[in-house]
């Protein structure tokens, strides 16, 4: 009881509204790179842990090319960013992720096909160490470089939505508090301009007592509008994270069309359901599995490239791993191997960290992650959209 | 196909693989709060035990007297890594100009090593460095590394001096333990009062990095002194090093409406954070504050304008006038071509020559004469200041600087004021083994 009375005791349902966009907007990404695992595990029955590091790559490629047009953080005057600029680099980051993916594939994993699903499975992982540490030798990685934010147009825009309004009491208190607060800082100004060498980390007696009265007063104000501002329900949206929202989603619809509605799409799907009989239908089985890793490596490279300019994030070689772990997990959750299953894994996982931060407890929100999967395994193991149809081997 | 208990098995061992396989659990190069230290640190804590001494005699110089380095050169701490290096290759040519023949005729051999900004790979490193015979290590830039080499140094009886680590109980580990830096229940407080009293804010909010010892300890000493002058916290949000989306957390803060953010981390995820802050809608009345983790040039870089205004602690500053940082400005241009990034450099340069000169001092070269002589220094001009630690558990009472970044490139640093010793702890400080809130001001 005490326990249940602690854990809703942190708990705003005012910034709930805000959270659930922040938990969708994390998970939007989570979603784009489980897609990759889930379809190679579709095809090949592998789980391609090189994925996080092509990922890693994407996001690299996006520094380069920002560096190329210009945006270099010693830059003094950089051009002037445009969506052109982000377009640019999503595309090089999409296309460099296709092309080490399908290098990977070919050099890597093809060999292994005829062997034992555990030697592929170990190849992945010597991949993913080999780009990690390997690529640490030739990459920038310390100090870890990030990109400029000045490559970003919508850089420090956000669209506020008011969904309720506070009291009128409440805003009558910040009415009251404010001709105070202008008094007092009028007269505090007024005492600076006539002081003008005063150096206002050290003023004197009388200087001292008219800053001070300056801020009581402005914290009296102060206090007033975050009542008035707590009392709402705000919604803030950066501009930035809901184009990388709506990218996410337009390149999701493409994927969905591309896998429905082509012949290589049904050819993937074929080969899905049974490998061996799509090779005898007359599917070039290579050909489709090379389309696969164009797919899931191009998703990995949009996703690293909007999260690395829209959030700022250093990069290093490392980059990958955490949002790797955590979108095969989500991949796993929604049943991998099943492409609706891991967006609805991804966009779970996202919400479940961020209701944990909401409920106050951030010092856990990688821990719900882990303990999600397991519920979820323990009572479907095959993932909340996988079949747990058993197999004979 | 194969069989949905086998994918499970295949799953769960994948998971296991890749949480074994991620040493540093995706969080770039910095591995996870592998510390030692007794967690009993606390500024309320009076602790009046005396420090073990280590039982192991450690080394004894023979042909050349070798002192080791190790620090950061590579991994997230490079930019402090690299200065605190230069700044030991500094002392060591100085040093040599002064003392042709060596000490007692024997060379000093002095090595660096790389701990890639990594405690175990700190640890190894300063393992090898007393079985090569090392009688003094330097060390690290940060505390969770120094803690290793200092565990791995009280093993073996040698003397450590800490360069840049600022965590309170790190000296804790040994009497051979010393740091030419202040600890963070001196700059914990700084930033307190500089709040309180300077900027009168009243609420606070903490942001701690859960993987830094040195984090940590930071947001307690800011939160019980900030506590006590008056203040409130009103929230304490986390995150790990290495996250990217700070969202959640800013948001649970921004509803709690502080007047005050400090966050305790490194710069690597200070930046970002104050990035997201501000397209949060957390606005420039609300100035974010932290301790010497945010020392570097790349600050700026990630951060960008959302930074600008924000205040942090220092050790020392470039722009001082005092002789010694005159002179180890001018060599240190000559040598390296620009102004050190961070001031790793000056306190690398104080480490190595305090380390350097209790050699000298120490009748026999032995790491047990040498630790007695470091523990005799008295009034060492340091360029970060002067430095006592006779009688001091291992930790110099220094000033600190509070810094303000503005946004021009040439001059990214103000100083906005000094505070001393004598600002923050009533006399005589050291009363105890650790400052505590009766020697408070």
């Amino acid at each position: 009881m005490t326990l249940a009375l602690h854990l809703v005791a942190g708990v705003d349902f005012n910034t709930l509204p805000q959270q659930l966009v922040n938990g969708l907007l994390l998970g939007a990404i989570y979603a784009l790179i489980a897609l990759g695992y889930t379809m190679v595990y579709g095809v090949l029955r592998l789980i391609n842990f090189a994925h996080g590091e092509v990922y890693m790559l994407g996001a690299y490629v996006a520094l380069f090319v920002s560096y190329f047009m210009g945006f270099r953080p010693d830059a003094t005057h950089p051009p002037q960013a445009t969506i052109l600029n982000l377009v640019i680099m999503l595309l090089a980051s999409m296309v460099v992720c296709s092309i080490v993916g399908v290098c990977i594939e070919r050099f890597a994993y093809r060999p292994m096909r005829s062997h034992s699903r555990i030697a592929s499975l170990i190849t992945a992982i010597g991949v993913s160490l080999l780009l990690q540490y390997g690529g640490a030798l030739f990459l920038p990685n310390s100090p870890p470089p990030s990109i400029s934010e000045s490559v970003n147009p919508f850089h420090g825009q956000s669209k506020e939505f008011t969904l309720k309004g506070p009291s009128q009491d409440l805003v009558m208190l910040v009415e009251k508090a404010k001709p105070a607060k202008d008094q007092a800082q009028a007269a505090y100004q007024g005492w600076l301009t006539s002081h003008p060498n005063a150096d206002i980390y050290n003023l004197p007696a009388d200087g001292q007592a008219l800053k001070e009265a300056q801020q009581s007063s402005t914290d009296i104000f102060n206090d007033a509008e975050h009542k008035v501002e707590a009392g709402g329900v705000h919604l803030i949206i950066q501009t930035g994270q809901a184009v990388m929202l709506v990218s996410t989603v337009v390149l999701m619809g493409i994927l969905t069309y591309m896998v429905l509605f082509t012949r290589a799409g049904r050819a993937m799907r074929a080969v899905s359901h049974d490998f061996d009989s799509a090779a005898l239908m007359g599917i070039n089985v290579n050909n489709i599995v090379t389309f696969t890793f164009v797919l899931g490596s191009s998703l990995a490279g949009a996703g690293a490239m909007m999260t690395a300019t829209f959030l700022g994030t250093p990069l290093t070689t490392f980059y990958g791993l955490a949002p790797g772990v955590k979108a095969f997990v989500a991949a796993v959750l929604g049943g991998i191997g099943n492409i609706p299953g891991a967006v609805l894994g991804g966009l779970l996982m996202g919400m479940a960290e961020n209701m944990v931060v909401w409920a106050g407890y951030s010092n856990y929100r990688d821990a719900v992650a882990f303990l999600v999967l397991i519920i979820v395994l323990l009572f479907k193991p095959g993932g909340l959209m996988g079949s747990s149809k058993v197999e004979k081997v | 196909m194969i069989s949905m208990r086998r994918f499970v098995t295949l799953t769960v061992n994948a998971v296991v693989a890749m949480a074994v396989l991620a040493p540093t659990s995706g969080c770039g190069n910095k591995a996870p709060a592998a510390i030692v230290i007794q967690p009993a640190a606390s500024a309320t804590d009076n602790p009046t035990a005396a420090r073990p001494t280590p039982t192991a005699a450690g080394n004894v110089a023979k042909d050349t007297v070798i002192v080791g380095m190790v620090t950061s050169l590579n991994g997230d701490m490079k930019p402090g890594g690299d200065d605190s290096a230069k700044g030991a290759q500094l002392a060591i040519e100085e040093f040599n100009k002064q003392n042709p023949s060596g000490i007692n005729g024997k060379k000093v051999d002095f090595r660096i090593e790389d701990s890639n900004s990594r405690p175990e790979q700190g640890k190894s490193a300063a393992e090898k460095l007393m079985s090569d015979g090392a009688v003094a290590l330097v060390g690290d830039v940060s505390s969770g590394i120094c803690a290793q080499i200092a565990n791995a140094a009280f093993a073996k009886g040698v003397p450590v001096v800490a360069v840049g680590a600022t965590r309170s109980d790190l000296t804790d580990i040994g009497s051979n333990v010393f740091r030419v830096c202040y600890t963070d229940d001196f700059q914990g407080p700084v930033m307190a009062i500089f709040a309180r009293k300077e900027l009168g804010k009243k609420k606070a909010a903490i942001i701690t990095d859960l993987k830094q010892p040195y984090s940590t300890d930071l947001s307690k000493n800011f939160r019980y002194f900030f506590t006590k002058l008056g203040g409130t916290i009103v929230d304490e949000e986390f995150y790990n090093s290495g996250d990217a989306q700070f969202s959640g957390q800013l948001t649970n803060l921004k509803s709690k409406s502080p007047d005050v953010i400090f966050m305790s981390g490194y710069f690597n995820e200070t930046g970002p954070l104050a990035r997201q802050a501000r397209e949060q809608g957390i606005g420039k009345d609300v100035p974010l504050m932290g301790g010497d983790g945010w020392d570097s040039r790349e600050i700026l870089n990630t951060g960008g304008d959302a930074i600008v205004g924000s205040f942090f602690c220092n050790h020392y500053n470039n722009q001082e006038t005092r002789p010694e940082v005159q002179t180890f400005l001018k060599t240190w241009t000559a040598k390296y071509g620009t102004t050190p990034g961070t001031t790793m450099g000056a306190l690398g340069y104080d480490a190595t020559m305090l380390t350097l000169q209790a050699l000298k001092a120490a009748k026999v070269p032995d790491s047990k004469d040498v630790t007695d002589a470091i523990e005799n220094t008295q009034n060492y001009k340091g360029v970060s200041g002067s430095i006592t630690l006779k009688g001091m558990d291992g930790n110099p009472q220094k000033r600190a600087l509070v810094i303000q970044l503005t946004g021009d490139p040439k001059a990214p640093q103000k100083v906005i004021r000094p505070y001393e010793w004598a600002d923050v702890f009533v006399a005589p400080f050291h009363q105890h083994h650790r400052y505590t809130i009766s020697d408070f001001k």
